[in-house]
């Protein structure tokens, strides 16, 4: 564990993060402008201060890690085929498992990888929109913002390494006391995700103060970009949150490393108490996956419509609701766990509460379509394949919020229906949508459309064939986190399903990733205004240029004025009026 | 106006629609499986009710967004924006303060229903669950007798009272359609009243290692005159294998949910299977062969980690056991027994 | 506090605060010797973070508006770090909440039995750290180099003496130097010690808890000593001036948020409840 440590602030000072840094501690004088030595595809694999770079780094490590959990999710798919032990046999061992361990392990795995490639597919995305959306050079810590990109390197391979030392079975959730006496696997599990906390609570940091100094000229609070605003939501919940669950995984990696009691009953521990550590963070965490997603759709909308977005102001201050309320919800994720009995009606609630804020993002987005001129390429196909996922995923989450309701639907494939659900329509989608929008931005080129298509085509129906089918063997009685289930529930046909439709997620998920890697070279050039949109970034050439705009923004109007002639939403302000103006 | 009058009725059809089909696949009034126990009954009525709402609102919004998708589409070579409308603030309010009303509406009835579940029938039989990696066991304080199948009479309330010999695991019965942690270091409760006879499985629900896939245990309603009639012959059972040291150690291995991962059969589960198990030769991780006798039999069962058989996990899976000599003996002579 | 206001009346105002807080520590030892009265603990806890957060922390310069609106200028991005600093201290505090929540859970109304003098004492120490810490900032702040490398050095070693007084004889970590100065404070001799896995159902994991909550403070005290011997050494180079001073202000801000941490976790771990456990 002290070696996967070690091994990380080696590897950052190694690269040269740091560097910068430990001239200040000496004293030395850093400059600010870093004039990048690296030309080409190779700026992504060395250190870069300059934001585009960095949004693309991260974006292309979450989808590396979007494949190797999606992978992992492929090899235990087609376990679940069919009932009895098919290949993860008990006679099989690999990297010192049984199959029915590696199994744990791979699920286990598979739910934290995405999880994380999720944290820093936002990071990603947050990192090259927000400041280009706010007329901005950079976010307003550089050197924090690569130290943040590059520490999420050791943490994905820590996190992956665990498969490879015993693994562990636990879940991506990690409940003592079968954590704290799970193989060394687990120790890597919990050192990772540690060490991805930090990268995330660093990026929100970042975030939040880009967002509230480096405005543009102008935009005050009701003329920012509505992504601007779920990205200060988003980041004010990493950023503080995530330090539970860092603690909570700390607390058992002490546990395991020194014997100290927290969660063991044995020594006067409180196995319960880590559920409330960890879901302290993990339920707002879900709201970190979605709400930058929702705030792509609520972007992306009016863009493809024609109109304004209808009610900017609720829009933006639902992100907040959503954000706020999403703190004060946690232990529905408890319901049956053993904590006090009391606590379940006010937390049914809160919990119901959160889809006031929600449902108004909803109906803002109905209104913002009805009458509007609306056309279909690729990026709005996800924009609207986001919209009904994730409404299906949220409808699902009242039945588990009523508490009777949830005594049956917890820890069933109901549960894993609905959070698939809720992730794929509030991030994944809208991680798409964003992808296939800022492509031609960062590369002057356009992504296939009619391989986009193919791709949507693919992935939405068997999609709904997947989530709609677990919820289905869910309410029969499929448990979570099983790798062989009871002939006698007769779900055979349907898992077989399942995994068919989860085959072809992963065909057209493949389909993107080759459109998307061709197209960098190949694509149709793009360099103008492809969408027709109204935001800054779209003002200027495609590829951007290095350091953003060449002269400073000013807002002269509102951001989804659609529909009104001549009214632009931002201008440039002349060099002779701008004072210095930067290279 | 036009536009509103067909997507009202659209709306409406759509909803009938959704939640007729929800029926029949078995996700709203028929739900599967059977609903075996008077808790379940105010669940499904709850879920029913919920699967009507959330048809309705799953039509309020896919509706409107298809139709906008069908009629407000650009057509070919027109280049114009939408209307410009920028907001409604009387619209707004309504879909926010409506919905805190359905929100105040669902756990109210979540709440109450809640209520149904736990409400408390003093004259509940009590019964102890200890849960174990990978095995359930039931003790039935009455009468003394422990099983490794829980038999409870219908129609009466039980209450189980439960605890957790090592990590966390879950009761759940589908059929009960309640679910309920055990949790190491304390007792939590579980009550149910069941309403219909039959055979039903004790399915362990939160993750608990390798065979938490196994962790399977029957649970079997039965009239009050059955119950009666096993629970007699349990306690003649156990009178008789109070006996014979080979029918303590049954007991012993009962007890302590031995046969969670060790199988009578020959099947390999979490342990090597006992059958036949009295002097056969095994083959160790370290490449030694060993003859299974009665100083080995009692080294595995004191100090798991001593010698580790051949093709299973180091460090064991198995936890260690304190027993007195004369205990380990009795499991010895139990072991013998199994050809 | 504005600019103008002069030099001396700057440091007069320390020294009032740091009697206040002097005057506070001592009420709150009695009160707890006294009266065992949890809620006048945290009232007073409260007032002294108050204390802290604003006349040490200077929280109100957060409030300040841009006098350059020249995004390149010094003046504006030492209020953006400034933002981003603090930024950092309320997700750092969340770990510290974390462990507090984790301590009322686990230990309820029961304390790990220590030596209250140490305790005083370390305390004491600490609160005075943050007082020539504050003094050597406002020196800085008025161009006074060698003041302020003066009292920045007598923050460390104050700092240094907290670490070593909590890690070396608190932790009882190691007995040939621990043995000796316990002796010092009145401790008997040959005490059981207090070991991280120690506890049982009935004393409660009382050994977790107190290592957990002054480890992970003791590390914060660490990397503040750390980061105020960078600032000296960037002094003493000539680094820093009465108008670009961050790296000072950063140092300063960070020290103080160790002080006020220490503000919750001493009564949590020494003051409250019904000591049981170890000696
Ligand atoms: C992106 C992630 C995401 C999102 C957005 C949500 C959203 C919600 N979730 Fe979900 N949830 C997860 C991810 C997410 N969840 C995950 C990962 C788990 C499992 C973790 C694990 O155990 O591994 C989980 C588990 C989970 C549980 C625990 C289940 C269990 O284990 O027993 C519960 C219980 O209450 C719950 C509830 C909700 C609710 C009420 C919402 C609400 O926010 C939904 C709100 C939206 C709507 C309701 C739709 C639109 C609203 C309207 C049209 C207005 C009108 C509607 C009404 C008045 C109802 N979720
Ligand atoms: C981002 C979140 C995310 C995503 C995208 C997915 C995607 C998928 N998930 Fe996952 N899942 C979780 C999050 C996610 N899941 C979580 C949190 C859990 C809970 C774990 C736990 O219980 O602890 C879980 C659990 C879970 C289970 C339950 C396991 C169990 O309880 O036993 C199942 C079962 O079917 C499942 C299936 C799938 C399938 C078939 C996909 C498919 O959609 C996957 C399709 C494949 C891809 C999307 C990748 C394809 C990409 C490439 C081949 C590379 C291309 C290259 C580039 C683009 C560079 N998942
Ligand atoms: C959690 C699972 C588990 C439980 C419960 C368990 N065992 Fe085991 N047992 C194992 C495993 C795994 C092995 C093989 C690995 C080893 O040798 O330690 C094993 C091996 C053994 C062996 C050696 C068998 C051989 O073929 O060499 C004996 C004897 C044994 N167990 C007896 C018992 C007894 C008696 C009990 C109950 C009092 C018990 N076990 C409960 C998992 C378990
Ligand atoms: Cu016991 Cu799963
Ligand atoms: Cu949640």
């Amino acid at each position: 564990m002290l070696g996967a440590l070690f091994g990380a602030v080696s590897f950052l000072v190694g690269c040269g993060v740091t560097d910068d840094w430990i001239k200040w501690a000496r004293g030395i004088d850093t400059s600010d402008h870093h004039e990048e030595h690296w030309h080409g595809w190779e700026k992504f694999l060395n250190v870069s201060f300059d934001h585009k770079v960095i949004g693309i780094q991260y974006t292309l490590i979450a989808l590396l890690l979007l494949g190797v959990g999606g992978t992992f999710a492929m090899i235990f798919r087609t376990e679940l085929a069919a009932s009895q032990l098919q290949f993860l046999t008990t006679d099989l061992n690999l990297f010192g498992q049984t199959g029915p361990q590696l199994f744990n392990t791979l699920m286990s795995l598979h739910g934290m990888i995405m999880i994380v490639s999720i944290l820093l597919g936002i990071s990603g995305i947050i990192n090259y929109a927000v400041p280009l959306l706010i007329g901005a050079a950079d976010m307003s810590f550089p050197r924090l913002n690569a130290f943040s990109y590059w520490i999420s390197v050791p943490a994905a391979i820590t996190l992956v390494s665990s498969l490879f030392l015993g693994g562990f079975d636990t879940g991506w959730t990690g409940y003592p006391p079968l954590s704290a006496r799970a193989p060394v696997g687990m120790q890597m599990f919990f050192m990772g995700v540690f060490i991805a906390g930090w990268s995330s609570i660093l990026g929100a940091l970042n975030v939040i103060v880009t967002a509230l100094r480096m405005r543009a000229k102008g935009m005050t609070a009701m003329k920012m970009p509505i992504f601007v605003w779920a990205s200060i939501a988003t980041s004010i919940i990493s950023m503080t949150a995530t330090q539970f669950i860092g603690l909570a995984f700390q607390l058992v990696m002490f546990q395991r490393l020194f014997g100290m009691g927290f969660f063991d009953p044995a020594k006067g521990g409180n196995p319960v108490l880590f559920q409330h550590l960890f879901w302290f963070y993990s339920h707002p965490a879900v709201y970190v996956f979605i709400l930058p997603g929702l705030g792509v759709i609520s972007e992306l909308l009016p863009v493809f419509v024609r109109k304004p977005l209808f009610g900017y102001r609720w829009v933006a201050m639902s992100s907040f609701g959503i954000a706020l309320v999403g703190f004060v919800v946690w232990a529905h994720h408890m319901f049956t766990s053993g904590m006090n009995e009391y606590l379940r009606v006010p937390f049914m609630y809160s919990t119901l509460l959160v889809s006031v804020p929600t449902g108004v993002k909803f109906f803002s987005w109905v209104a913002t379509m009805w009458k509007g001129r609306i056309s279909t390429p690729t990026p709005m196909l996800f924009v609207l394949g986001g919209i009904v996922v994730f409404f299906m995923g949220g409808l699902s989450g009242p039945p588990h919020a009523t508490v009777s309701t949830d005594l049956h639907l917890h820890d069933t494939y109901f549960v894993v229906g609905h959070f698939h659900d809720t992730i794929f329509g509030g991030f994944v989608f809208p991680f798409f949508a964003a992808i296939y929008y800022w492509f031609p931005k960062a590369t002057g080129r356009r992504m296939n459309e009619f391989w986009g298509k193919v791709h949507f085509w693919l992935m939405t129906p068997s999609f709904f064939i997947l989530t709609f089918g677990m919820m289905y063997v869910g309410l029969l009685g499929m448990r979570r986190r099983i790798a062989d289930y009871d002939p006698a529930l007769g779900l055979d046909s349907a898992h077989l399903i399942l995994t068919i439709a989860g085959f072809a997620i992963f065909t057209s998920v493949i389909i993107f990733g080759i459109n998307l890697f061709y197209s960098i070279k190949h694509g149709e050039k793009a360099e103008g205004n492809i969408w027709n949109s109204r935001s800054p970034e779209w003002q200027v050439p495609s590829p951007m240029a290095a350091h953003n705009y060449s002269k400073p923004l000013e807002v002269i109007g509102e951001p989804y004025d659609y529909g009104l002639k001549d009214a632009p939403y931002t201008r440039f302000i002349e060099p002779a009026s701008a004072g210095k103006s930067k290279h | 106006m036009q536009h509103f009058v067909v997507v009202g009725i659209l709306v409406i059809l759509t909803t009938v629609l959704t939640y007729l089909g929800l029926d029949v696949a078995g996700l709203a009034k028929h739900q599967h499986p059977v609903s075996a126990s008077l808790q379940s009954i105010s669940i499904d009525q709850l879920w029913n009710w919920e699967m009507m709402v959330i048809s309705f609102l799953f039509s309020l919004i896919i509706v409107p967004m298809l139709y906008s998708l069908i009629v407000f589409r650009q057509k070919k070579g027109e280049l114009e924006d939408g209307e410009h409308m920028e907001g409604n603030a009387t619209l707004e309010v309504v879909w926010t303060v409506v919905p805190i009303f359905l929100v105040v509406i669902f756990a109210y009835l979540g709440g109450k229903s809640l209520g149904d579940v736990r409400r408390v029938d003093p004259q509940a039989v009590t019964i102890f669950v200890k849960a174990q990696q990978f095995t359930w066991t039931f003790e039935y304080p009455e009468y003394g007798i422990i099983s490794s199948e829980l038999h409870i009479p219908v129609n009466k309330q039980v209450v189980l009272k439960m605890t957790s010999a090592d990590v966390i695991h879950s009761f759940w019965v589908p059929e009960f359609r309640i679910k309920q942690d055990v949790v190491p270091g304390r007792y939590t409760e579980y009550r149910v009243t069941p309403i219909l006879v039959g055979d039903y499985k004790v399915r362990c629900a939160e993750l608990c290692g390798t065979s938490h896939s196994y962790m399977e245990n029957a649970v079997i309603v039965d009239t009050q005159e059955d119950y009666d009639t096993w629970i007699a012959e349990q306690v003649e059972i156990a009178k008789l294998a109070s006996l014979t040291p080979e029918g303590q150690g049954q007991l012993l291995v009962a007890r302590n949910g031995c046969t969670g991962c060790h199988s009578l059969n020959g099947t390999r589960l979490t342990g090597p299977t006992w059958l036949n198990i009295y002097g056969r030769e095994e083959e160790m991780n370290d490449g030694s062969k060993i003859v299974i006798d009665d100083a080995y039999i009692a080294e595995s069962i004191l100090d798991p980690n001593a010698h580790i058989v051949a093709t299973y996990a180091s460090p064991s899976q198995m936890p260690a056991f304190v027993f007195t000599d004369e205990e380990i003996a009795n499991i010895i002579a139990y072991l013998k027994t199994l050809k | 506090m504005s600019h103008s206001q002069n030099k001396s009346a700057a440091l007069m105002q320390g020294v009032i605060i740091a009697i206040y807080l002097a005057i506070l520590t001592l009420l709150e030892y009695f009160v707890a010797v006294a009266f065992d009265a949890v809620p006048l603990l945290i009232v007073v806890a409260i007032i002294k973070a108050v204390l802290v957060v604003y006349y040490f922390m200077h929280i109100y310069k957060l409030n300040q508006k841009d006098s350059d609106t020249n995004h390149e200028s010094y003046a504006y991005k030492t209020i953006t770090n400034r933002l981003g600093l603090w930024l950092f201290l309320i997700s750092d505090g969340f770990v510290f909440a974390g462990l507090l929540v984790m301590r009322i859970n686990l230990l309820g109304l029961t304390r790990p039995e220590l030596n209250q003098t140490l305790g005083l004492v370390v305390t004491v120490v600490l609160l005075l750290s943050s007082f020539f810490m504050n003094r050597g900032e406002m020196q800085m702040a008025h161009g006074d180099v060698k003041g302020f490398m003066r009292n920045t050095a007598i923050t460390f070693i104050l700092g240094l003496g907290f670490l070593l007084g909590v890690v070396m004889i608190e932790w009882r970590g190691v007995p040939a130097i621990a043995e000796p100065i316990l002796h010092f404070f009145g401790e008997p001799e040959g005490m059981k010690a207090l070991t991280p896995s120690s506890g049982d159902a009935s004393t409660g994991p009382l050994g977790a808890v107190f290592f957990m909550m002054t480890g992970m403070h003791a590390f914060h005290v660490l990397t503040g000593l750390i980061f105020l011997f960078v600032v000296w050494n960037n002094a003493r180079k000539g680094v820093y001036t009465a108008e670009k001073h961050w790296g000072v202000e950063a140092a300063a801000v960070y020290w103080h948020f160790i002080d006020l941490v220490w503000i919750f976790f001493y009564p949590a771990l020494y003051l409250i409840g019904t000591a049981v456990g170890a000696p």
